[in-house]
Formats: structure tokens, C-alpha cells, sequence
């Protein structure tokens, strides 16, 4: 990826932490390859839920672990793990959960199909529940987030070749979809392993010279 | 305060009443360890011979209207907190009939008279200071003895702490007490309560005012005119489902008026008109302010107490619903966490557990540990969590340092590493080979020899796609977690 491609025009018309934020009635979806930080980026999103509500990860392979969405603000008594790994159940489950929780942050199962996550995503608008969706697959049939999130690269800082221990990390993102404008961004996020995760950057993407793979 | 019978109980042989807590049970099974209000599973298994019911408060509530219409007889404006349990205002009553012994005595035989067999017809009668202090010292009394008393703080001050289980939602507050060394209401009593309140909170004063006699305190208003529903019907209701219909409709319309005004009531005056022009008038209490889901139920059992019990002579053709004792206090709610929001949460989930079983739906806290996986200390959704086998707050010299990764796998899976000189140059992703850019480690982590448990050296590896953290074990390398 060549960031110098990247037209860096500053983004002044809304607020850019709004993009980390999880809007009630909005499907924020999180796509990219394991490692990269997103689903720490997801459980983020559901931090300020969990100050005033119980919000709920469904866990699709039993790997996710509590103490990452403690660490970035997750309130532990708000936040339940659904563990789901029935990839035919999992439309049931989250629509059950959906009827009745703030905010939802769901693994996609690698196999589902298209209607059960559009009639998810009717569902998440029409009980105006906060939801991120997490693809590790190909992702979301086209046009139906409000806000796509897409993985492009990721940094760390800190360890130095045996020496030093993983300190920060920086994940670059294509910012796609309504909740942008439809105009695509870069977005640059930072994670020091606290509640800290931070936008950091904030650039406009020429269409016709960016620089995303 | 009445024992109330089973009569679909098979006879002797044990018996084991619950909701979501153990609401009434036979001697045998209380000789095994179960106690009233014990959460359920757990009596279930302390007592796994009896056979368990399920509790059916409006049927309770049909069965109860009986005793609380013959107590009204005595002393008007009785109030019934749930069934099998009545407060009676005695200042009244007590100038009237002469004094507390002789009105205890009037109750005990109108018992007598309804209820035939022992004095007072199995009631158990306190008189005290305040409905917490009566409440226990109906409890404290024998059948046939009631028990009036004198010096309401010297009579709390014996109690044990766990009469506070109630008023307090549960025994977390009470353990805490314990564990500082308090064991009687009198003992907490004694502490000085803006330190209660420091270190407690709204539930420490609150504990603190039962403890010295002061009872809850409530904040009473006049009832805006306003706020009492009515109901009327050109035909009068005489079946069940049609009063149960308008009762549901009435108790929502009355819901949605207290929501928007933002208060909740301590009472409810619950009166009916009947066909033949007869009034019936009820007040249900309750000690926390009446929730939308609450009110629908006293409405519910009251109307089904006066239908299918005396029955309402040519049905009813008006129905009212009176919000009393009305508290602010108890509706300062945050801006989402509503009580209706609560209960959809709850159903939600509980629906996800009859979908996946109780064991996929879970809540993790903080336990100690050095690797990841050992950090979080689960336990099933709705139940009370296990007491962490590691203390978060010891320090865990050599425990993985933050952050945490976001994927703990469940049991490590092999992961091949191309290693040279000694360091991480390769893994295999799925069908690919990552060049390592850089890494940290090897953190020794010596195993438990005595218990078979070899060393691990661990690595944090950094890729193009992200990072992991490997763990090596006899010359073997395997993936622990990713830094997702």
C-alpha cells in the first residue's frame, strides 16, 4: 500500500471519531483477514453501550475473548458472549438477540446466506439496535451496512527482533458506504492496549488514484 | 403472614414450591438445607428427592383474597404485599378494639372462624413499628401466638442479616457485612451511617434505616386526578378472559401515564364497580416501587381473586386503577436502562439459551494468570458467578503482557514455523507462507512439573496481516491467540 498516493484533504464536514462509534439502528461491518485488529475495533464500538445496557458478542468459533473488550472499555457486568459455532443457527440466534439487546457486535459464519443477513440487518434498523458485523469471508452482499470498515494494512510498534513486546498498533482502513457520504476514506487507528483506541487520521481517497489492496 | 397450602402437592412425600428462588417447601426439605428464597438450582440439588412445582402466584393471590377480605372486615384499607403476606394500619384499629392484644386476638378468631383447625387458622401475627419490623416479627411469632413488639430497635436488633435479603435484591451486600464482621441488624445499627453511605452507597442507607427501625423511607404525593385510570362498560365483563383483557389494557394505559410523568408507586388501588352497584376496593403494596411488569400482575391476580373466587354479581361494568404512595426516587432510571429494556434483554437471551443450551451463552470476569486463555473466569448467563480460581489483583510475574489478544483459542493448534538460528523467520497462514518482520520473545514460562506440566516459551510474531502469539512446547510450535 503507498500511503504517499493518498490525497490527505482533511475531513472537516462531521466528526471523525463518529466512524469508531456504533449507531443505534446502523450495521457497521468489519472486513479483513484475522490479525488485524478489527475485532478489537468492533468490541470497542460497543463500549459506551455497555455503560447503560447489556451488549452481546456472538462468537462463532469460541475464540474471543472478555478481557480485550474489558481493555478497551467494555463494562464486564454488560457484556455477554453468545458462543454460536452452528453456522445454521446463527440467524436464529441473532435475531433472537437483536429483539433485545442495545448493541450486538456478530461473527459472520464463513457460509450464510444473503437474505438471513439482509433480514438481520431489517431487524438491527427496525428495533434500532446497534450492530457490527464481522466478516472474515468475503463479506456482506453490497449496500447493506451503513458504514463498511475494511482492514488495509496494520503496524505494530514495540517489538524489535526478540527484544521489546507488542506496544501499538496501527490499523489502516477504508472507511466505505452512507455513513461516509458515499465518498471513500482512509482512516488510520491506533490501539496502545487500553481504552485508548483512537482515530488518528483522517484522509478523503481520490477514486481515481487511491491506493487500497 | 399465612402458610399457603398446596393442595396439588402429592401427599407425604416432599415437596419443593419455586419461581426463580424456592418460594415454600416441606419440612423434610428444609431439613436438607434448602431455605426460602434459596435461587433454585440450588435447591433442586440439596434436595434432589422432592418433587419440584412451579409457583403459581395468581392462584395464590385467588386463594389469598379469602383471608384479606375477612382482615378488611376488621380493619378497613388492608394491604396485601403478596399473597400470604398483609399489612394492616393498627393506629386506628387498635383506639377502636381497645388496644393491640385485643386486636390480635379479634384477627386470630376471625382465622378461627374461616379457616377452623388452630388458633388464628395457621396466621402468624406481628405487631411492630413499620411493615420491615412487622413483617419479621410476624415471622419470629408462633401460630396461635402473636407476637406485639414493645421496643421495635431492641426486637431488629436480634435479627440476623440475612431478613435483609429481600429489601437488598440479594445476599451480595449481606456476605460483604459478614465478611466486615456484622452479623446482627444490631451490630450494623451501631455503624455511623454516612460511613454506610460512603462505602455503600443509596443500598448501604437504605440497610442502615431497616437495620434502626427507620423502615424505608418513602416519599408520599397527593395523586393527581390524572393518573387514576378508569374503565367502563356498557356490558358488564363476567368471563376471566374479557376482565383479564380490560385488566392488561387498563394496567398499560396507567404504565405508559406514570413513565411520562416519570414517577412509580409504592400502592395500588385496584377497585371494581359491579353490575349490582357493589364497590370492591383493593390495595396492593409493595416495598420497591410497582414496575410496568408488576403492575400488570397485581391487576391480574386481584381480578382473577374476584372473579373466580366470590365471583362479582352481574359482572363488572367499571374498573379502576389508582397509583398510590408515589415515589420519584424509584424511577430515576439511566437514560436506556428502563425496566422494559431490561426484561426484553433478559428474554432475548434466555430465548438464545433455549437455542444453543445453557452453556453457549456466557459472561467471563477477571481472573489471574499468565497466559491469555487463564484471565477470565467464565460462567453461564443467569446464574450466580463462580469465585475466580486466581486473584486478578495478585501479581502474575511473567503473565502475558497487554494487550490482550482479541482471539484465545480454545486449545492450541499446531502451527508451523520456519525457524533460523533460533528465531522466527516464517509460519504458515492457511495455504501461505508470511515472512516474519518482527517478533518478541522467547518469555519463558516454566511449567508445573509436579503436575506434568512442561515449559513454554512464548513468542509474539508480527506479520504483514497482523500478529499472533505462539507458543513452543517440546521443540513443537502452536498458535495461541491472534491480535485481532
Amino acid at each position: 500500500m503507498g500511503i504517499e498516493e493518498i490525497i490527505t484533504t482533511p475531513l472537516i464536514e462531521r466528526n471523525a471519531d463518529d466512524l469508531l462509534e456504533l449507531a443505534s439502528g446502523r450495521l457497521v461491518e468489519l472486513v479483513g483477514e484475522p490479525g488485524g485488529g478489527l475485532t478489537r475495533l468492533g468490541l470497542r464500538m460497543l463500549a459506551g453501550h455497555s455503560k447503560v445496557s447489556t451488549v452481546v458478542v456472538v462468537d462463532t468459533r469460541g475464540w474471543i475473548s472478555p478481557a480485550a473488550a474489558w481493555e478497551v472499555g467494555v463494562d464486564p457486568e454488560n457484556l455477554v458472549v453468545v458462543r454460536c459455532p452452528d453456522h445454521q443457527l446463527w440467524p436464529k440466534v441473532t435475531a433472537a438477540l437483536l429483539e433485545g439487546v442495545r448493541a450486538v457486535y456478530a461473527e459472520v459464519p464463513l457460509r450464510f446466506r444473503e437474505q438471513d443477513v439482509r433480514r438481520l440487518a431489517a431487524l438491527a434498523r427496525a428495533r434500532k439496535v446497534a450492530l457490527a458485523m464481522r466478516s472474515t469471508g468475503p463479506g456482506l452482499p453490497g449496500g447493506l451496512a451503513h458504514l463498511r470498515l475494511r482492514a488495509i494494512g496494520v503496524t505494530w510498534e514495540g517489538a524489535e527482533q526478540g527484544h521489546g513486546r507488542l506496544r501499538r498498533r496501527r490499523l489502516v482502513i477504508e472507511a466505505t458506504g452512507k455513513g461516509v457520504a458515499g465518498i471513500p476514506r482512509i482512516i488510520e487507528v491506533e490501539d496502545e492496549g487500553t481504552d485508548a483506541v483512537r482515530l488518528v487520521s483522517n484522509v478523503v481517497v481520490d477514486q481515481a488514484r487511491r491506493a487500497v489492496g | 403472614m399465612w402458610s399457603l397450602t398446596r393442595p396439588d402437592a402429592p401427599s407425604g412425600r416432599p415437596v419443593l414450591v419455586v419461581d426463580d428462588r424456592v418460594t415454600g417447601a416441606t419440612p423434610e426439605v428444609l431439613a436438607a438445607g434448602v431455605t426460602l428464597g434459596m435461587p433454585r438450582r440450588e435447591a433442586e440439588a440439596l434436595a434432589s428427592f422432592a418433587v419440584v412445582l412451579e409457583r403459581d402466584a395468581a392462584e395464590e393471590a385467588r386463594r389469598f383474597e379469602r383471608i384479606v377480605a375477612a382482615v378488611e372486615e376488621l380493619v378497613p384499607r388492608v394491604e396485601p404485599v403478596s399473597p400470604g403476606l398483609l399489612y394492616v394500619p393498627v393506629a386506628g384499629a387498635v383506639r377502636y378494639y381497645g388496644s393491640e392484644v385485643e386486636l390480635a386476638e379479634r384477627v386470630a378468631k376471625e382465622m378461627d372462624r374461616l379457616m377452623g383447625g388452630r388458633m388464628g387458622g395457621d396466621a402468624l401475627i406481628g405487631i411492630a413499628d413499620g411493615p420491615f419490623a412487622a413483617r419479621w416479627a410476624a415471622a419470629s411469632a408462633k401460630v396461635g401466638e402473636p407476637l406485639i413488639v414493645a421496643d421495635t430497635a431492641a426486637f431488629l436488633s436480634r435479627l440476623d442479616l440475612s431478613v435483609l435479603r429481600e429489601a437488598m435484591g440479594g445476599d451480595e451486600m449481606i456476605h460483604t457485612f459478614r465478611w466486615l464482621g456484622i452479623a446482627t441488624l444490631g451490630e450494623l445499627a451501631r455503624l455511623p451511617r454516612d460511613a454506610l453511605a460512603s462505602r455503600f452507597g443509596k443500598e448501604g442507607v437504605l440497610a442502615h434505616r431497616l437495620a434502626t427501625g427507620e423502615d424505608r423511607p418513602v416519599d408520599p404525593r397527593e395523586i393527581p386526578e390524572d393518573l387514576t385510570v378508569v374503565m367502563e362498560f356498557e356490558e358488564p365483563l363476567e368471563t376471566l378472559d374479557a376482565v383479564a383483557f380490560a385488566g392488561r389494557v387498563l394496567a398499560e394505559r396507567l404504565s405508559k401515564a406514570l413513565r411520562q410523568r416519570g414517577v412509580a408507586p409504592h400502592a395500588l388501588v385496584i377497585g371494581v364497580r359491579s353490575g349490582e352497584g357493589e364497590e370492591r376496593v383493593r390495595v396492593w403494596r409493595s416495598a420497591d416501587p410497582f414496575t410496568e411488569r408488576s403492575i400488570s400482575e397485581r391487576v391480574w391476580w386481584q381480578l382473577r381473586a374476584w372473579v373466580e373466587g366470590p365471583g362479582v354479581p352481574g359482572g363488572i361494568v367499571r374498573l379502576t386503577i389508582a397509583p398510590s404512595d408515589l415515589s420519584g426516587e424509584g424511577r430515576q432510571l439511566g437514560l436506556f436502562a428502563d425496566e422494559s429494556s431490561r426484561a426484553e434483554t433478559e428474554r432475548a437471551l434466555a430465548r438464545a439459551q433455549a437455542l444453543l443450551g445453557p452453556d453457549q451463552v456466557l459472561q467471563g470476569r477477571p481472573q489471574g494468570g499468565r497466559l491469555p486463555g487463564e484471565r477470565v473466569s467464565w460462567s453461564r448467563w443467569g446464574e450466580e458467578p463462580a469465585k475466580p480460581d486466581r486473584d486478578p489483583a495478585a501479581p502474575w510475574p511473567g503473565a502475558t503482557p497487554p494487550p490482550s489478544p482479541a482471539l484465545v483459542l480454545d486449545r492450541a493448534v499446531p502451527l508451523e514455523v520456519e525457524w533460523e538460528d533460533g528465531m522466527p523467520s516464517r509460519i504458515r497462514l492457511g495455504s501461505r507462507w508470511e515472512p516474519v518482520l518482527t517478533w518478541s520473545g522467547p518469555w519463558r514460562l516454566t511449567g508445573q512439573w509436579w503436575n506434568g506440566r512442561p515449559d513454554l516459551d512464548r513468542y509474539q510474531i508480527v506479520t504483514s496481516v497482523g500478529a499472533i502469539l505462539c507458543v513452543v512446547c517440546d521443540g513443537k510450535a502452536y498458535l495461541a491467540a491472534v491480535y485481532d
